[in-house]
């Protein structure tokens, strides 16, 4: 997709999914986040938590995801997230964005995005921004 | 009222970690558990970054008054050079801030650590800036 393509207010998504507790467990291994909070919800209550939790960087690769998805070609120059809440598995979620700007330069065509990762009741939990260069 | 927290140890490195060579298969198994599309199996999806966790995570002189119960509020990652399957690459991690703000639950403190990933081509990878939360 080509800067010509996109006006802003361009939405991204929504992608649509739950997190179960098993893929938050397996990320978890394959990110090297050992936390007990990560592996199960026995081990999250010992460290004094209502339950398994998703790290923040599994939300942050969930908006990776989303503008891989969205934006086809497209290559993320940077990513920052707030986490605004505890995300836990078996919970659904809605991960969307939009452009706010554009912009272009001698080092290539970029849009900035507008990211949030909430609840169906609009909770937003994790929300972001992102720099991305355009194909 | 706002503390007076000791800033003296910004700028000091705490960490410095050469990762053994990326791998085909942690490149694969990283993508598959964070569902992020991997176009080319030979570089990493994007997030992979978050992988690179030095030997010590946090500085060991922190200030005593910055408080207790640690948590993950926020992360920055800017990418440079993709990461391709046989790199080396080394995670340079220093103390970049440290702030307080006053909200609503009442006084928190932040410390910024700071990331820098480089290759062994000395081009960098990805800059990531992690904001923990102190009470």
């Amino acid at each position: 997709m080509r800067i010509e393509d996109i006006d802003v207010g361009h939405e991204l998504g929504p992608l649509a999914l739950t997190l179960s507790g098993e893929q938050v467990r397996q990320y978890s291994i394959a990110a090297r986040m050992p936390g007990g909070r990560f592996m199960s919800d026995e081990d999250a209550r010992k460290e004094g938590l209502p339950g398994q939790i998703v790290p923040g960087n599994l939300s942050m690769a969930l908006f990776s995801r989303l503008i891989s998805e969205s934006l086809p070609g497209a290559v993320l120059k940077r990513l920052n997230a707030t986490f605004r809440g505890l995300v836990r598995p078996g919970y659904a979620l809605l991960i969307h964005g939009v452009v706010t700007e554009k912009h272009s330069s001698d080092h290539g065509d970029f849009v900035e995005c507008d990211l949030v990762l909430e609840n169906t009741e609009g909770d937003r939990w994790v929300t972001g921004t992102a720099t991305v260069q355009l194909p | 009222m706002a503390l007076e927290l000791d800033r003296s140890i910004i700028g000091s490195e705490f960490d410095r970690t050469i990762f053994d060579p990326v791998t085909d298969a942690e490149v694969a198994e990283y993508a598959a558990a964070s569902t992020e599309p991997q176009p080319d199996q030979t570089i990493a999806s994007p997030t992979f970054v978050v992988r690179l966790r030095g030997r010590r995570f946090m500085p060991s002189n922190l200030p005593p008054d910055l408080g207790r119960a640690a948590f993950d509020a926020g992360k920055d990652i800017e990418w440079g050079a993709p990461i391709r399957v046989g790199d080396v690459l080394t995670a340079v991690s220093t103390v970049h801030d440290i702030y307080e703000k006053t909200g609503r639950s009442g006084s928190m403190r932040f410390l910024v650590l700071r990331t820098v990933i480089t290759n062994q081509r000395s081009e960098q990878v990805a800059v990531i800036d992690q904001r923990m939360m102190f009470r």
